[in-house]
C-alpha cells in the first residue's frame, strides 16, 4: 500500500504527541521529594560493592546492599524500606555519622525494631543479654545480631537454623549440642520434636540457666516433653519418669524448695546433674552418664566415695517391680495388706468393745 | 508379792477407809514408759511434717531449710535415745533371763489366743460372761509386742537412711528405697496403732494411770487382773500365817 503525502505528517504528529506525553508521564514522578526515600533510590548509590565508608575510630564500614538478597528479606518485599530503620537520612547527602565503631552504629540502629515489634524488644530488654550488655559488654547480642540487619529471614525457617544462630557465639555448647542425642536427632533428621536453644533457654527474654530459680524449675522444663506420652510413644520412650522422680528422694526435694524456696541453694538432684546438660546422650550409648557402667561415678558426684551397690538404690524412674526393685516390691506388697488391715482390726475391735460395754452399762443402770 | 494400804485421799466422812494398793510396774518399766511415750511424740512430731511436706500445717512448721536441718537434727538425737532405751530394755531381759528370773507374763502363750476368741464371742453378744485375764490380758500383750516389732523395724529402716553410704557397702541398694518406704508407712500404722487400739484401753475403756504411778486398786485388780487378783489373794493367806503381810 502506498500512504498519500498528505497522511505522512500526521504520522509523525501522533508518534511525536505520544513521545511528549511520554515524557510528561514520567519527569514529574523523578522530580518530586519523596521519591529520593525510596529504596530505588538508595540503591543507586548502595548497590555498588565498592561502597564503603571509614569511621571515625578507623573501622572500614561496607555501605554495599545485595538488591537480589534484600528482596527475599521479610520486610523489603512488603514495602518496609530504607527509611523504615534508618529514619535520620532522608537525602543525599546523609548527615554526618558520629558513631566511632560499627558496633556502636549496631547497638543504636537496633532500637528501631520496637517500632513495629514492641513485645519482643521489651522481652528482649529483661534478658540475660540485655544484662550483659548493661554491665558493659558491648558484644551481647541486639535484634540484627540473631535476625540479621537488612537480609531478615523467618528464624526458625528451617529450624536446624536455630542452633546454627546461637552457635555463632556460643560455640562450644553448639558443638556439645550436636553431638547429643537431641542436636544429633536434630542434625541427622531434622527431628521436629526434639528442643532447640529456645525450647529451653525461651526466645527473646533468655535468662541466666545457672539461677537457683532456673534449676529448681528444670525438672519441669524436661517434664515439657518427657511426660508428654504421646510423644514418648513415638520414641519408645517412658513418659512416666518425670512422675516417678517426683516420688523419689531427689524429686521430693527438689519440689519442696520450688513450691517453697525456688532461690535457696539446694543439693538434690535434678535431671541434669545425671544426664547433663547440652551433652545428653541415650542411656544405652556408652559415653552416658548414666549408662549403667558409668552410673556409679554419676552418683559420686553428689555421693563421694559410695559403693557399687550404691546405684541400686535408685529407683527414681521405674515403677516399683519384682524383676528391678525386689526389695521394694515385697515392702510395698507387706505394707499394702498390712496397714489396711491394722486399721480395720484396731477399728472394728474397738468399735465392738465401745457398743459391748456401753450396752453393758445401760443395762445395769435399768 | 505385798500390798500396801494407802490412805483413800479424799473421804471425810470414813477417815479410816483404807484402799488396797496393788504394785503392777516397777520404777523402771514406769520410767522406760515416760521415756518411750516422749520419744515416739517426738519423732511423730518431728517426723509427720517430714513426710506430708506439702501440706499447709507441714510448712507451717517447716518454713525454711534451717528449721528442716534443725528438726531432722532433733529427730537424729531423739532416735539415739530410743536405741538407747531399747538397748537398756533388752539387756535387761537378757540380764533377767540369765538369772532365771525373768517374769514370763509378757511372754504370748496359747490361752491368749483362747482368751480372744472368747473376747470375740463376747464382744458379738454370743457369751455373756467376759473372759478372766492374769497379769497382762491378749489386749497389753498385743499392744507390746506391736509396738516391739514396729520400733524395731523403725529403727532398722531409720538408721538405713541416716547412713546409707555405709549400709550399701554390707547390702544391695535397694534396700534403700525399701527402707524409706517402710520407715514412712510403718510410723503411719504405728501412729494408728497407738491412737485407736492403746489410748482406748488406757483412756476411754477406763482411765488406767498404772503405768505412771504404779499401782493399781483392789476394785481394777479384781476387775481386769481376776487371775493374778485371785493368785496374790492366795499367796497372801498362806503368807500371813508367816506374818510376812504388812497390814
Amino acid at each position: 500500500m502506498k500512504l498519500s503525502p498528505i497522511k505522512v505528517p500526521y504520522v509523525f504528529l501522533i508518534v511525536g504527541f505520544i513521545a511528549l506525553v511520554s515524557l510528561f508521564w514520567f519527569t514529574p514522578a523523578r522530580a518530586s521529594e519523596p521519591a529520593q526515600q525510596t529504596e530505588e533510590y538508595c540503591l543507586s548509590c548502595h548497590s555498588n560493592p565498592d561502597l564503603e565508608m571509614t569511621l571515625p575510630g578507623g573501622e572500614v564500614l561496607p555501605l554495599y546492599i545485595s538488591v537480589e538478597e534484600l528482596n527475599t528479606s521479610v520486610h523489603s518485599p512488603n514495602g518496609i524500606e530504607c527509611e523504615a530503620c534508618h529514619t535520620d537520612i532522608t537525602t543525599y547527602p546523609h548527615p554526618p555519622i558520629d558513631y566511632q565503631t560499627s558496633r556502636e552504629l549496631s547497638r543504636s540502629y537496633y532500637a528501631a525494631c520496637q517500632k513495629c515489634h514492641p513485645g519482643n524488644y521489651t522481652r528482649t530488654q529483661d534478658s540475660m543479654h540485655a544484662q550483659v550488655a548493661e554491665a558493659g559488654n558491648l558484644a551481647a547480642p541486639i535484634c540484627t545480631d540473631c535476625h540479621g540487619s537488612h537480609y531478615i529471614h523467618p528464624p526458625d525457617q528451617p529450624r536446624t537454623l536455630i542452633p546454627t544462630t546461637c552457635g555463632n557465639c556460643h560455640t562450644q555448647e553448639y558443638s556439645i549440642y550436636q553431638s547429643s542425642v537431641h542436636g544429633n536427632a536434630l542434625k541427622q533428621e531434622s527431628n521436629p520434636d526434639v528442643p532447640v536453644c529456645t525450647t529451653c533457654h525461651g526466645v527473646h527474654n533468655i535468662q541466666d540457666p545457672r539461677t537457683q530459680q532456673f534449676r529448681v524449675n528444670e525438672p519441669d522444663l524436661c517434664a515439657s516433653c518427657h511426660a508428654n506420652q504421646e510423644m514418648m510413644n513415638k520414641y519408645d520412650l517412658s513418659g512416666d519418669v518425670y512422675d516417678l522422680y517426683s516420688l523419689s528422694w531427689h524429686g521430693l526435694d527438689v519440689s519442696v524448695y520450688q513450691a517453697r524456696w525456688p532461690t535457696i541453694k539446694h543439693t538434690s538432684a535434678i535431671c541434669t546433674d545425671c544426664h547433663g546438660i547440652h551433652d545428653i546422650l541415650q542411656p544405652d550409648n556408652p559415653e552416658s552418664s548414666v549408662n549403667p557402667k558409668n552410673l556409679l561415678v554419676t552418683c559420686q558426684k553428689c555421693h563421694p566415695g559410695v559403693s557399687p551397690n550404691w546405684t541400686g538404690a535408685w529407683t527414681g524412674h521405674y515403677k516399683v517391680s519384682l524383676q528391678r526393685t525386689p526389695f521394694l516390691f515385697y515392702v510395698d506388697s507387706f505394707y499394702s495388706i498390712f496397714t489396711p488391715l491394722i486399721l480395720w482390726i484396731c477399728g472394728l475391735y474397738v468399735a465392738l468393745q465401745f457398743i459391748r460395754f456401753t450396752v453393758d452399762r445401760v443395762r445395769r443402770s435399768l | 508379792m505385798t500390798s500396801q494400804r494407802k490412805p483413800a485421799p479424799s473421804s471425810p466422812s470414813d477417815a479410816v477407809k483404807l484402799v488396797r494398793t496393788y504394785p503392777r510396774f516397777t520404777i523402771s518399766q514406769r520410767w522406760e514408759h515416760a521415756i518411750l511415750l516422749l520419744c515416739i511424740a517426738i519423732l511423730l512430731v518431728t517426723g509427720l511434717p517430714q513426710k506430708y511436706n506439702t501440706a499447709s500445717w507441714s510448712q507451717a512448721i517447716i518454713t525454711s531449710p534451717d528449721r528442716l536441718a534443725s528438726i531432722q537434727l532433733i529427730h537424729h538425737v531423739t532416735a539415739v535415745v530410743l536405741t538407747a532405751l531399747v538397748f537398756h530394755h533388752l539387756g535387761k531381759a537378757c540380764y533377767l533371763i540369765a538369772r532365771r528370773k525373768l517374769p514370763g507374763d509378757m511372754l504370748p502363750t496359747f490361752q491368749d489366743i483362747k482368751d480372744a476368741w472368747s473376747m470375740l464371742l463376747y464382744l458379738l453378744f454370743i457369751k455373756k460372761q467376759k473372759p478372766v485375764f492374769g497379769k497382762y490380758n491378749f489386749e497389753q500383750k498385743v499392744t507390746y509386742w506391736f509396738l516391739f516389732f514396729s520400733i524395731g523395724v523403725m529403727l532398722i529402716s531409720g538408721y538405713t537412711l541416716w547412713f546409707p553410704e555405709v549400709i550399701t557397702r554390707l547390702l544391695p541398694g535397694g534396700v534403700i528405697p525399701a527402707a524409706i518406704m517402710a520407715h514412712s508407712t510403718e510410723a503411719i500404722v504405728t501412729a494408728i496403732f497407738i491412737v485407736l487400739w492403746h489410748f482406748y484401753h488406757v483412756h476411754l475403756e477406763r482411765l488406767n494411770l498404772s503405768i505412771f504411778s504404779g499401782w493399781l486398786n483392789e476394785t481394777d485388780m479384781r476387775t481386769y487382773h481376776t487371775l493374778e487378783y485371785d493368785q496374790l489373794v492366795h499367796q497372801s493367806h498362806s503368807n500371813q500365817d508367816t506374818g510376812d503381810l504388812k497390814s
